[in-house]
Parts: C-alpha cells; sequence; structure tokens
C-alpha cells in the first residue's frame, strides 16, 4: 500500500518534470536544426529513452491495444476463405520481421476479387496513387527497450502465432494481445527452457 | 477511474500531444510503393567494386530494407527501399581477399553524405558563390549539349576540355570515345598524388609502364624507401595482406623490414629498422646498397640486366657510391649501409619499395631508376617474393593511346588563350584545392566560359562551374575497375548497382551518352550504346573466350556470372607480361642533386607533406567518420597539425599546441604544433587532406592545406610536381593552436611487450 | 555446449591502419560527436589503436596495439555496477544491458583498459546519414554506458543459423566486424574452450600474452608480442 503511494506521489513529479522537459526539448530541437552542431545535449531526466514520450509510455506501460487502421481489413474474413498467415507476413520464417504486406500484394488478388467493396475501393486507390497503405504499427517494442526480437526461431520452435498475437481467425484489425512485457517473454522462455541470458534479446 | 488512472492518462495525454506538435514529420509522410521487394530485417549480400582509391578492391555490400525520405513527382515521402548497411571486402577477389581498409570501410559516409548533390544544378548567381537553382534532367542535358562544340572543319580541334580523376575503367574509355568524337583532345587526368615518375621509371627499367605489384607474402627482407605501403600508397589493402603473412604467415621464416624515410610514416613505425636519409637522397643509398654488394661479391652486376644499365658507372661497380660517399651525402652511416647491404642480399629473396617523397623530388625519376636497379641486383624482378606487374585483362575495348596535357598546361594554355577552351567538364578532380598556388587553376578557370561538373559533392572546383549534373555513388552505379597493381593475375571487377539512387542523380557515362544522343548524327554513332551497363556488357563479351574465373556458354550467362562473382579474373599462375619494347634504347641516368625552392638560410626546414591516413588527398575529409578516426601516429582528429621535432621546438620554445605559421616562398599556412619523435630536426611535416574551403559541412573551414604554399618545382622527365621540394620557415605566433589528441600523452609501451 | 568466446591480436602483423576502427562504426551505430564532442574527450570509439615512442631521433621505434574491451573472465567492471548492467553471460562476455543503465558510469571508472565509452549526448545523424545505421544493433541514448560487444548482434545470427541449419558452428564462422576487416589478418576470433580453434592455438603460442596482466582481470583477448 505504502509503495503503490510512493510510486503515485513519484508519478505526479515525474509528469509535472516531464512536460516541462518536454517543451525545453522541444525549443532545443528547433535550434538543433537551425544550426549545425552535429549533437545536442539531452534535458532529460533519465537515461534509457531516445525522448520524452517514450519515457513516459515506457514508464507507465501505455501501449495502444486497438490501432485504428486505414482500411479496415478484417484477419477473420481471409483466414475463413482458406488463407494462411504466411501468404501475407512472408516473412515471419526468414527473419526477424514478419513482415506487413505491401498494397501490390493485396491487389494480386483484389484486381479480381471483391472488387466491388468500399474498402477494396480504397486499397485499389492507393495503389494508382502509387502510394503504400499506412498501415499502423500494432505490435512493437519501445527503442528503449533496445529489443531485438526474432520471429524465425519462434516459427521454427513450433510457437503457436496466437501464443502472442492471439486467436486472428476472431479478428478483424489486428489488435495488441499480450502485454509483451518482458515477464511474458520469460515465462514462455523458461516453460520451453529457453535462453534467459539477457543478451539473448537485448543488445 | 481511480486517481492513479487519471494521472497515467492525463499526463500521457499532454505530453504525447506536446510531443506531436513538436513534429517528427516522418510520421505524416506518404509511403510509396516499394520499386523492390525485399524482407524487412534480412540481409543480402550484393558484390560491388570500391572507388575510395585507385587499388580496385573487391566489395560485399549488406542490403537491408530500410526507409528513406525520397521525392517522387514532386511529392516528398518515404520509401521502403533496399539500404546499404555495411562494406566488407569480396572474399574471392585477388586484390583484397575479402579485406577492406578504413577508407572503403567509410564508403557507405559517400552515399548517405548529408551535402550530397541531389538534383541537376544551373547556376544563378555569381561564379563561386555556391548558388545554383535545380533544373530538370533534360534542361541539363539539352543545356550541356548546347555548351559542346564539335571540331572545326579547318582542322582545329574542339574547345572542349574534359577534366578528370584517373579512371582505369570503361568510364575512362567511353570518355575519350566521345571526346575523340566531338574532335577534341583526350581528357587531362588530375590526383594530387600522381604516380607518373614511378611509372616511367618502371617502363625504363622493365618494360612496364605501371605501377608494381609485390610479393611480400614469400619476402624474406624488405627495404621501402618512403612508400607508405601499408597505409595510402598503391594497393594498401593488398600490401597489408602480404605483409601479415610475411610476418607471421610462413613458420620457418618471418621477413624482416627496413624503411628509410625524412618522417615517420604509418608504414615506417611497423619497420624492424627505420633509417633517416635526408630528403631526396634516396636514390644515393640504393646505389650505395648496390655498391657494397657489387664490391663484396655478393651479387652479380650484370644481374641487374636493363635495370642496372640505366645507371652511370653500374657496370663500373658504381665506383661513385662507395658506402663512405653515400654517407656524406645521405646522413646514413656507411656501416649501416654495408650490414643493411649484407641483410638485404643474405635474406634472398629481398625486395625493394620506393613510393612516396623520394619520388616528388626534382630527382625522384632517378631516384626510382635507382631503387629499379637495386631491386634488378637482388634479383627480385618477377620472381617469387619480388615485384611483379599486374598483366592487363584481354579487354581490347579499353585501349587508350592519346597522350593527355596536365592539370598545369591546360590552365597555362587558358591564361595565354591558347589553345581555347570554351567548354570544361569536370569528373571527380579538384585541382583548385589540390594544386600549387603557382598554377593558377582557380583564375583560369574563372577564364572559361562554360564549366560543367559531375562530382556529387561541391568543392572547391565543381563550385566554379555552371551546371552540376551530380553523379550516383559507386554503390548506386554500375562500375567496373581493372587494378593496376595488387595482384599477379589480371583482374576487371564488375558490380551491378547494390541499392537505388537515393536522389535525383545520373551516372556520368549514362549524361555523356544521353548527350551523344541529342547531339546525333557521328556523335551518336561513336557511342552507339544506351547505358553505361551496355557499353559494359559489350565489353564483357570479349572475355568469354578466355580462361578465367568465370566459364559459361552463352554471353548472357557469362555477363550474369561475371556479376555474381563480382568480375573476372585470370586465374593464371604467377608471372607478369612479356617486358614491353622499350620506345628509347636506354641510356645511362646519373643520380642529379634534389633541387629545393627557397634558400637553406632563409628557410631552414624541409617541407613534407604527405598523404593522410584519414583523408588521403583531401578526398574523404567530407566523411565524418574519417574526421573521427584518430591519425594513429599523432591520434589528432577533426582538424591538422604541423609535425615538429622535440628538439627543435625547444629551441623554438614552441610547445605542443602551440599555433605556429609555416611560410614558403609562396605563401604560408597556421597550424597547431604537434610535437613528436618521428621527424627530423631539419624538417616539417604536414598531413594533406584539411583545409577545405568548400567541400559540405564537414570538411570545411577546418584545419590548413599545405599544398597552398607549395613550390611549382617539378621532375623534368615527367614534368610532375616535385611536391617535396619546398623549404619553409616556422613562426609561433603566440597563441594555442585547436589540437584535438584522442590520446593524453605517449605512453611508454607496457612491459609485458617487450621483446624477449 | 559452453563455449568462451575470445580473441587474439598478433601485434606482429598490426600495421596500425585503423581499418578495424571505422569498420566498428559502421557495424556498431557508433556516433560521431563532431568537433567540440572529441575535443572535450566524449568521443566513442569502441576500439582504438593505442601507440607507444620509443627513443629519440633517428634511433625511434613506434609500435601500434589495437586496445577494445578485454571482455574480462574476473571483470572489474561487472562487480561495480549498482544495478546489474553489466554482467557475465554464459558464453563468457561482459554484457552490456542498456536499459538496465542508469548512467552512474562506475563501471568505466573501473576498467583498467579504458575500454567503456559514456553517451553524454543523443546521437544525431544528420540526414541521410541515419539510413546507415544497422538495424540488427540498438541505437544508445543519453546517459547509457556502452562499448564493445564482440559484435554479439553477428554472434546471435550465427547461432540462429546453426540452429536453423542443425550444423554446428564452424571455427571462423563468426567473425566481429573488426576481425572481419583487418587486411593484414592480424586478429582471429573464435571459442578459447575449444582447444583446436584456430584461436586457442594462437592462444598457446609463446608470444601471448595479456594487457596489464598484472591487474588480474583475466581477459580474454590475447595478444601475441611482436616479434622485433
Amino acid at each position: 500500500m505504502a509503495l503503490s503511494k510512493v510510486r503515485t506521489n513519484l508519478g505526479v513529479v515525474l509528469v509535472v518534470a516531464v512536460v516541462i522537459a518536454t517543451l525545453a526539448s522541444c525549443s532545443s530541437d528547433k535550434a538543433k536544426q537551425a544550426g549545425h552542431p552535429s549533437y545536442v545535449t539531452s534535458g532529460q531526466f533519465t537515461t534509457a529513452h531516445p525522448n520524452m514520450s517514450d519515457t513516459l509510455k515506457d514508464y507507465f506501460d501505455v501501449y495502444p491495444t486497438h490501432v485504428q487502421q486505414p482500411i479496415a481489413f478484417t484477419h477473420k474474413m481471409h483466414l475463413e476463405h482458406g488463407m494462411q498467415c504466411t501468404d501475407c507476413h512472408k516473412g515471419v520464417a526468414e527473419g526477424p520481421d514478419a513482415t506487413i504486406p505491401n498494397v501490390q500484394l493485396c491487389m494480386t488478388c483484389h484486381q479480381v476479387i471483391a472488387t466491388d467493396k468500399p474498402e477494396i475501393k480504397k486499397v485499389a486507390a492507393y495503389q494508382k496513387e502509387g502510394e503504400e497503405i499506412p498501415w499502423r504499427r500494432v505490435n512493437w517494442f519501445y527503442q528503449s527497450a533496445h529489443v531485438k526480437f526474432y520471429h524465425s526461431p519462434h516459427i521454427r520452435a513450433g510457437i503457436d502465432c496466437a501464443a502472442c498475437h492471439g486467436d486472428m481467425r476472431q479478428e478483424t484489425t489486428a489488435v495488441r494481445k499480450a502485454g509483451l512485457d518482458m515477464g511474458f517473454c520469460l515465462n514462455c522462455h523458461k516453460k520451453y527452457k529457453a535462453p534467459t541470458d539477457c543478451m539473448t534479446c537485448h543488445y | 477511474m481511480d486517481r492513479r488512472s487519471f494521472l497515467k492518462i492525463s499526463a500521457v495525454g499532454s505530453t504525447t500531444a506536446a510531443l506531436d506538435a513538436c513534429g517528427k514529420p516522418e510520421h505524416h509522410l506518404i509511403r510509396f510503393i516499394p520499386e523492390e521487394d525485399l524482407i524487412p530485417g534480412v540481409a543480402v549480400w550484393k558484390p560491388g567494386v570500391c572507388t575510395q582509391c585507385r587499388a580496385g578492391c573487391g566489395i560485399r555490400v549488406r542490403v537491408m530494407q530500410g526507409e528513406a525520405e525520397v521525392t517522387r513527382k514532386s511529392k516528398p515521402g518515404l520509401i521502403s527501399m533496399g539500404l546499404a548497411k555495411k562494406i566488407e571486402g569480396n572474399p574471392e577477389h585477388p586484390v583484397n581477399h575479402g579485406k577492406l581498409c578504413a577508407w572503403g570501410q567509410a564508403g557507405l559516409q559517400v552515399t548517405y553524405n548529408p551535402d550530397r548533390i541531389r538534383f541537376p544544378l544551373k547556376r544563378s548567381g555569381q561564379r563561386g558563390s555556391g548558388e545554383y537553382q535545380a533544373i530538370s534532367w533534360d534542361d541539363a542535358i539539352a543545356e550541356l549539349a548546347s555548351h559542346l562544340p564539335v571540331a572545326g572543319s579547318s582542322g582545329s580541334p574542339s574547345p572542349v576540355a574534359f577534366l578528370t580523376q584517373p579512371l582505369r575503367d570503361h568510364r575512362g574509355a567511353l570518355i575519350e570515345k566521345f571526346l575523340a568524337a566531338l574532335g577534341a583532345p583526350p581528357a587531362i587526368h588530375f590526383e594530387f598524388f600522381e604516380q607518373t615518375v614511378l611509372r616511367r621509371a618502371n617502363e625504363l627499367s622493365f618494360g612496364h609502364r605501371q605501377l608494381p605489384s609485390f610479393d611480400l607474402a614469400n619476402t624474406n627482407y624488405v627495404i621501402s624507401f618512403g612508400a607508405d605501403f601499408l597505409g595510402t600508397w598503391n594497393s594498401p589493402v593488398s600490401q597489408n595482406h602480404s605483409y601479415g603473412e610475411m610476418r607471421q604467415g610462413r613458420t620457418e621464416q618471418r621477413g624482416k623490414f627496413v624503411q628509410v624515410e625524412p618522417h615517420m610514416s604509418q608504414t615506417g613505425a611497423n619497420a624492424d629498422e627505420w633509417v633517416y636519409a635526408k630528403p631526396g637522397t634516396e636514390g644515393w643509398l640504393a646505389l650505395g646498397l648496390a655498391h657494397v654488394m657489387i664490391s663484396e661479391r655478393l651479387r652479380p652486376a650484370q644481374a641487374a640486366g636493363n635495370a642496372g644499365a640505366l645507371i652511370e658507372g653500374w657496370s663500373e661497380g658504381l665506383p661513385d657510391y662507395t658506402p663512405e660517399k653515400v654517407e656524406r651525402i645521405t646522413g646514413v652511416e656507411s656501416g649501416r649501409i654495408q650490414r643493411l647491404a649484407r641483410g638485404s642480399a643474405a635474406h634472398s629473396p629481398a625486395v625493394a619499395v620506393i613510393g612516396g617523397a623520394p619520388l616528388a623530388h626534382t630527382n625522384g625519376f632517378s631516384n626510382a631508376l635507382a631503387v629499379n636497379a637495386l631491386n634488378a641486383l637482388l634479383g627480385s624482378v618477377e620472381k617469387p617474393g619480388g615485384i611483379f606487374f599486374t598483366p592487363r585483362p584481354p579487354m581490347p575495348s579499353l585501349s587508350t593511346s592519346r597522350n593527355s596535357a596536365s592539370v598545369r598546361t591546360l590552365c597555362e594554355g587558358i591564361l595565354k588563350g591558347s589553345p581555347a577552351v570554351e567548354t570544361l567538364l569536370v569528373f571527380n578532380a579538384n585541382p583548385v584545392f589540390a594544386s600549387p598556388p603557382a598554377w593558377r587553376v582557380q583564375e583560369a578557370l574563372a577564364k572559361v566560359p562554360f564549366i560543367a561538373s559531375f562530382g556529387s559533392f561541391v568543392d572547391e572546383t565543381s563550385v566554379l562551374s555552371d551546371l552540376i549534373l551530380p553523379d550516383h555513388s559507386y554503390l548506386e552505379s554500375w562500375v567496373d575497375n581493372i587494378p593496376e597493381s595488387g595482384t599477379t593475375e589480371a583482374v576487371v571487377s564488375l558490380a551491378s548497382p547494390a541499392m537505388l539512387p537515393l536522389h535525383h542523380t545520373r551516372p556520368m557515362p549514362d549524361v555523356l551518352l544521353d548527350v551523344a544522343h541529342r547531339l546525333g548524327g557521328d556523335m551518336a554513332r561513336a557511342v552507339p550504346w544506351k547505358t553505361y551497363a551496355g557499353v559494359l556488357q559489350a565489353a564483357f563479351e570479349e572475355l568469354r573466350s578466355h580462361p578465367g574465373s568465370v566459364t559459361a556458354k552463352t554471353d548472357d550467362d557469362f555477363w550474369t556470372a561475371v556479376q555474381t562473382k563480382g568480375g573476372w579474373w585470370s586465374n593464371e599462375a604467377k608471372g607478369s607480361p612479356a617486358m614491353r619494347e622499350l620506345n628509347r634504347p636506354p641510356s645511362p641516368t646519373k643520380i642529379v642533386e634534389p633541387a629545393f625552392d627557397g634558400a637553406a638560410s632563409e628557410y631552414p626546414f624541409f617541407f613534407l607533406p604527405y598523404a593522410s591516413q584519414q583523408f588521403s588527398d583531401g578526398t574523404h575529409a567530407n566523411l565524418p567518420w574519417m574526421q573521427e578516426m584518430p591519425d594513429v601516429i599523432s591520434t589528432a582528429m577533426w582538424g591538422t597539425w604541423v609535425e615538429i621535432n622535440p628538439q627543435t621546438a625547444s629551441r623554438l620554445r614552441i610547445q605542443k599546441g602551440d599555433l605556429i605559421e609555416v611560410a614558403s616562398q609562396h605563401g604560408k599556412l597556421q597550424a597547431p604544433a604537434l610535437l613528436t619523435p618521428g621527424i627530423a630536426p631539419d624538417a616539417v611535416a604536414m598531413p594533406v587532406g584539411q583545409g577545405h574551403e568548400q567541400y559540405g559541412r564537414y570538411a570545411s573551414h577546418r584545419g590548413a592545406n599545405p599544398l597552398k604554399i607549395l613550390a611549382p618545382q617539378t621532375e623534368p622527365e615527367t614534368g610532375a610536381l616535385a611536391w617535396a621540394a619546398t623549404r619553409v620557415k616556422i613562426t609561433r605566433l603566440g597563441k594555442k593552436g585547436e589540437l584535438i589528441l584522442y590520446a593524453g600523452s605517449e605512453r611508454e609501451w607496457p612491459s609485458q611487450f617487450q621483446h624477449r | 555446449m559452453k563455449r568462451q568466446w575470445g580473441m587474439v591480436i598478433d601485434l606482429d602483423r598490426c600495421t596500425g591502419c585503423e581499418a578495424c576502427v571505422v569498420a566498428c562504426h559502421a557495424e556498431n551505430n557508433l556516433a560521431t560527436v563532431g568537433r567540440d564532442g572529441a575535443a572535450r574527450g566524449r568521443t566513442m570509439h569502441w576500439m582504438r589503436v593505442e601507440r607507444y615512442w620509443e627513443g629519440e631521433f633517428p634511433e625511434v621505434r613506434l609500435r601500434f596495439q589495437p586496445v577494445l574491451c578485454q571482455q574480462c573472465g574476473d571483470a572489474p567492471c561487472e562487480s561495480v555496477c549498482p544495478v546489474y548492467a553489466t554482467y557475465h553471460n554464459p558464453e563468457g562476455l561482459n554484457a552490456q544491458v542498456y536499459n538496465r543503465c542508469i548512467g552512474t558510469r562506475y563501471c568505466g571508472n573501473a576498467c583498467p583498459y579504458n575500454a567503456r565509452v559514456f553517451n553524454f549526448f543523443n546521437p544525431v545523424w544528420d540526414k541521410p546519414l541515419d539510413l546507415q545505421l544497422n538495424p540488427d544493433v540498438s541505437v544508445r541514448s543519453v546517459g547509457i554506458m556502452e562499448k564493445c560487444t564482440f559484435c554479439i548482434q553477428r554472434i546471435k545470427q550465427v547461432e540462429i543459423r546453426s540452429q536453423e541449419s542443425k550444423q554446428p558452428i564452424a571455427d571462423g564462422e563468426i567473425q566481429p566486424a573488426c576481425v572481419q576487416s583487418c587486411p593484414a589478418n592480424a586478429m582471429v576470433f573464435g571459442d578459447l574452450d575449444d582447444p583446436k580453434s584456430k584461436v586457442s592455438q594462437l592462444a598457446r603460442s609463446n608470444r601471448a600474452t595479456r594487457l596489464l596482466r598484472e591487474v588480474g582481470a583475466q581477459p580474454n583477448v590475447i595478444y601475441l608480442r611482436s616479434v622485433s
């Protein structure tokens, strides 16, 4: 009880400090652009974060869970039609990143499929303009977490996508299901006797 | 909602709002559809060719998906594209064996340099003001084409001059074809540390007008006269590689290395024995060694053959070069001369190397002939552990026979008004920065009515141009290169672009082809290719019938295979091509005294500029990694310095970091003093490379340029600049200069490293 | 399988060319601090080439010695960290966990080799120089201590590849950026616990020594004395 009170009070102090520092850092950013020094001294109170926003969000474990996407994409429908995750997320077994497909990949099918649907028309319009769909990331780590996450070893180890991403057969646009904090990762690593050395992920 | 949650939410809300206002513009940018399909986070290694110096090392470029800010259809946005992330050596390449030097590593910062010119520019302000406006490529090419008059019917040549860095590739051949079709004189090649003197000497001594390669891996004794062969000279990576093998690659033998030079270089620091000889007397020392070998019958005089016959008195056993006489001239003790001669003769195979300052005296040519004769006497020519000449690949498309003028004669011509130069094209050559003031390069260029430049950066020369047609970086271009040295095989390196261009640039050879097609007629017929890739593909077809590292059934397969490999090499056993016939019978040469500009009484110090480990001749001064890499000897960063012997300094009451003025008869400069035991008391040395007035944010207005106080002394045989032939005086200015040293003091070698 | 990563640097081969210094900058996202930062001694080199003068002109010698984190077996930096940001990992590396670091700089003080550097600034790359950044390596921010990792990202990638192909990691397959670049082949990296590896063979050479042996930090970087 007492502990949580300390933390709350600390939070208040932090918030005040942060808002002031934010404004200060904002003006120093402008100064940096005008002049030419190749570095800036940060006015930040903490060490491990590149900017104030990350500092705060990280401190309070804030990640948006429901992200508004430009297209009302539905995972559910695509999976119901027999598609596999890897049909679109092609990099998942090969590298660190699962890959968000680009608009060209969408249009290889939607050139002919469901072309009259309003959402598909939006996709086609992006392609016509030569623009990528501005998808917003759902699952990521703040830079200050210094995490290097590789999908491929997890896929190879037979970890189901749903273990972290939830059952996408029930979802439209993706939702951040797991906390993806270190406790979440470590529980699983311990369960499967995967390495728990810090250097496995943090470098 | 409890109080804590409320706090969390309101705090995060307000702060993020404030931050968003602060602005991360990339979050609002359009994302364009990528032009290539890459898996994020997965690296692809693409073969490439390094162009950071002339050695022609093969590289591999690590390409990964990333997001670059670009402009498409005049809209700014982000595009996901393959980006070069790291450069390494190509392990299969015969020159560098998978290794790469600091300059090569820093190649990324050429491509990503914030000061790169991003689109074609037309001058809008005064010449030299650096004020330009962006124009389209169509307009730029039309503008250039309108300034390229063809030769007159009366036989007067076209008033077009092309000034370029030396090119050992098909770009050079293409430029020659282009100029020949215009009826213009051949391209003028310019680099400050030119090697003309050594090439000419090698032509006379050995029949090869080219730089030598050394089989150090099999050598037992190296005696180098001024050559910084482990740092900046010739083919450094290749030479470092074989040097390592010479020292520790063989279990039974460790090669010995003696360096003779007036100022300790990075190479000299590695020598087992460091010998100081007075500047410009290296030829005497070489012949002094030869004298001992001949007179003590350690080696037969006739073993030197043609190279020996070039030296006056060789057949009589060099009576003028007794150790005592040589001691008087060079300052090297006679006993030491005898010891070195006996040592090198006893440790066969031995090899002699000459490069750098000894060639840059007024007697540089005779110094080179003397060392060549010594090499021949040592029996090292084209023998394992000796000196070799890299064969040329069988590519007739490369042959260029026209002799070109020098920058100096070009400028003299312009200032005289004959031959007329109406249009000057400049490609990666910066003579305004890298020439002695007496050449009056800037003044001459100011008189040229139209100058177009192809470089990627605005430097002291290209800022004078009326039109800038920026080139791709070498990671974005088709690149080929024929190494002049560094290997005993014939090599042609080749690479397709490792990444798509970042900016609205266009490769110089493609611009020439576009211009030729716009001019039409004979011009278009002389260079029928659409792109430089087409030029290369046609040229490589000539190679397929020759045995080498790549074999393929069809031209197309061959073309693909060569690109995958990063080039073609002959895979032949060691050996140089047959000696070429000399175009003049050798007449014996006498070693002449070096002449210096400035009387010793008034200008008491030899002035020794040297190629900097960080910047070479100044080309790399715009790369922050090179600025922040401590020079290995001085540990200086972000600046320049004058090296002074501590004894001299204490006599003149100069302390470390004191600002001093260095003055010659041709100019003066200011730089901080660095006290170093590696320089003679009667000499001062300065690295070349800093002192740019105009070379981007990292290089401009930093340090001093030692070339601006050089006398226009020349080596008479070749007309090359004798850049080590200036004398200077120094004055303490009574204030501190800016000397940023990485290491605080010169500490002692830890005891456990002492040789037992 | 237990491993002990180590490096051998042959001072008889090293020529002081500093290819390793720049290779390290390129691989590990080391920031350049600019003239003013350099003047205040705040450069971020994880690797440097020390040079030592001996004698006076003309009988003068100069020797080079590349120095990086010695990945000590009994590391003075590890015991002083109040937040366990620096610790000894199972493969014998002195690991630095950036997000634990609070910037006390005790470790930098304790390091006898001066191998650790502190981020006095948030690194800034003038655009588009940021495109050179290696996505496999964290970009550290202000207030964090950092140092040579033996290119842990390269070690991890080879480990992942080896798990994928079920092939053991071959000797020499892992090359930190400095080792990869070294033109004179002065540096060798490998598993010191494997008696057959090149690095452990060289480490048994009679020229082998360690920097500042008397400190007793048991470095895993072994120098081979130059002969002359």
